[in-house]
């Protein structure tokens, strides 16, 4: 293997950027006109600033509404991709590339946290995705189901109705509600925690990584925290310079 | 000159009013709009007989003569209450209304004079039966979700009990009420659970389309949910719901039930619970995960000097 290596390093491709783009702007959009109705008992005067900065709470609704649609079908259109891509040969399965967890993962998070507490002498090495990024992507996988689809059907109420058995029309919508509001109360604290401090307030990142605007991380940033893929990609020679 | 002190100090109440109060309802007011404290009735009760003159003006009646709901008093009106020289409907009306009206039933029943209808769908309501029939002094009327009759603003207003804004306080003043609940065997749970579902949360941020306690279960005729007269009966309810939620089914309809969680409806509550146990061990995780992280960075780059474990 003796490729030229390059200053940089294409980590994410167009799609997968504008993929990223929609996501967040539609997520930041559903937290702002959503948060008003997780504590409605806390505003003043019938209205906080939440809902009077949409001009009211039905523009909030409708707002709502649209970028839950919209963050569903960028969803839609990233699982169809993914499966394209994987379908046609240009992304393979390999061990040090995958975001799908494997036991590696349990191990580095375990090892990584031995360092954080001075009780490990090494950081673990990883691929692609650390445990870190699998996470972060796993939990918006997770919810996009859960927050996703009882969204759905509180939205579209009458026609949910159809689809829920007889024998548990007493309880569904309550568990429904629940689901919707605690679940988006996750994945707006995980976000502000896991996924700020990772990709805006770490020391090397702030005040954030480029990468989601170019696609691009530098080779000396590649190898320092994704050595895994770094070897994969450009062979152990690199290593030594 | 003590006296023209007196009669001096009496007028000045009347100098306020500048609205459209008549010039009977001044003389009233020239008394009843500076008494504190409150008188005992023949009957033994204490009533407090003082009205806000300029709030009494500003309110929908605000207009009106004394009289006209204060009819016994038309004559000698310092005469002991009795109910006569009232029309024979009123007459009649006052009379169910004693054990409910301590002050002046009449007056209460006067109610009836203008807003006929409205008086009759009451008594036929279950507030109204409560009252007429069963004699329940603490069953609602007029003035119990109206608010202070002279004080009675249009329902457009801020300070009506009955705008969109006060109505749900307005009903939770007796159907919160420990007391009464028991009395009278309904729930206390009812405004909560209004309050945690989804038409309560939009009621609460202010959607114009939210629904209250009258959209569904309507107000001057308003039954027991069993009534089969009820829009909130079984039968009732494809209607009722249909008006907001197009085609509404016998199945979407059962969703509301104000009922509360736990024992009467174990499956949200033991759901809810699991989610929180899910939330806190996922916060648990990724706070204490990033503050490690974010220390041991600050460590590594301050203490180590920039040396790191992981390229050796």
């Amino acid at each position: 293997m003796n490729k030229e290596t390059p200053k940089e390093y294409l980590r994410f491709n167009t799609i997968e950027r504008i993929q990223h783009v929609i996501l967040f702007t539609t997520f930041l959009l559903l937290s702002f006109t959503g948060w008003a109705l997780k504590y409605p008992e806390q505003t003043v005067e019938h209205s906080s600033w939440l809902v009077r900065i949409w001009g009211g709470a039905k523009n909030a609704g409708i707002v709502h509404r649209i970028a839950g649609i919209t963050m569903l079908l960028d969803f839609v259109w990233h699982v169809l991709y993914l499966l394209y891509m994987l379908s046609t040969g240009k992304i393979k399965f390999h061990k040090d590339t995958t975001i799908i967890p494997l036991p590696k993962d349990v191990m580095d998070a375990v090892k990584n946290i031995l360092y954080f507490l001075g009780l490990g002498k090494e950081k673990p090495q990883f691929g692609r995705f650390s445990y870190i990024h699998k996470f972060d992507y796993w939990a918006v996988f997770w919810g996009m189901g859960i927050i996703g689809l009882s969204g759905l059907f509180l939205a579209f109420p009458v026609q949910s109705s159809y689809f829920f058995p007889s024998w548990s029309v007493n309880w569904i919508w309550e568990v429904i509600s629940i689901m919707h509001s605690d679940e988006a109360l996750l994945a707006i604290v995980f976000i502000l925690f896991w996924h700020f401090y990772n990709e805006h307030l770490k020391w090397n990142k702030f005040p954030m990584s480029m990468t989601w605007i170019t696609g691009k991380i530098s080779i000396e940033d590649m190898k320092h925290e994704h050595p895994l893929e770094y070897k994969l990609e450009f062979g152990d020679k690199g290593d030594n310079k | 000159m003590k006296r023209v002190f007196l009669v001096a100090l009496l007028w000045i109440p009347l100098l306020c009013f500048t609205y459209s109060a008549s010039a009977e309802t001044f003389t009233c007011l020239a008394c009843h709009s500076a008494m504190k404290g409150k008188i005992r009735t023949e009957g033994g009760v204490l009533i407090d007989v003082n009205v806000d003159g300029e709030k009494y003006s500003q309110s929908v009646h605000g207009g009106f003569d004394c009289i006209i709901c204060h009819k016994q008093f038309g004559s000698n009106p310092h005469e002991p209450a009795r109910i006569t020289n009232v029309p024979q409907g009123i007459a009649s009306l006052a009379s169910k209304l004693t054990h409910k009206a301590k002050v002046d039933p009449v007056a209460l029943a006067a109610c009836s004079e203008c807003h006929g209808d409205i008086y009759k769908s009451w008594q036929q309501s279950i507030h109204g039966s409560n009252v007429i029939q069963k004699k329940q002094s603490d069953g609602a009327s007029c003035v119990d979700c109206h608010g202070l009759p002279h004080y009675i603003t249009p329902k457009n207003t801020a300070t009506s009990h009955i705008n969109k804004k006060n109505i749900v306080k307005t009903c939770g003043e007796c159907h919160e009420n420990e007391g009464l609940a028991r009395k009278y065997g309904f729930s206390t749970h009812i405004l909560e659970r209004y309050h945690e579902s989804f038409h309560g949360k939009k009621y609460a941020i202010g959607h114009p389309n939210a629904p209250t306690c009258v959209d569904c279960h309507k107000y001057h005729d308003i039954k027991k949910w069993e009534d089969p007269m009820s829009p909130v009966a079984w039968d009732n309810r494809t209607e009722t719901c249909g008006r907001c939620h197009k085609g509404a089914t016998k199945k979407f309809v059962t969703a509301i039930t104000h009922k509360p969680y736990g024992k009467d409806n174990p499956v949200p509550y033991y759901f809810e619970k699991g989610l929180i146990v899910l939330l806190l061990s996922v916060f648990a995780f990724i706070v204490g995960h990033v503050v490690l992280e974010a220390i041991s960075e600050i460590r590594d780059k301050v203490l180590r000097k920039g040396k790191e474990g992981h390229h050796e």
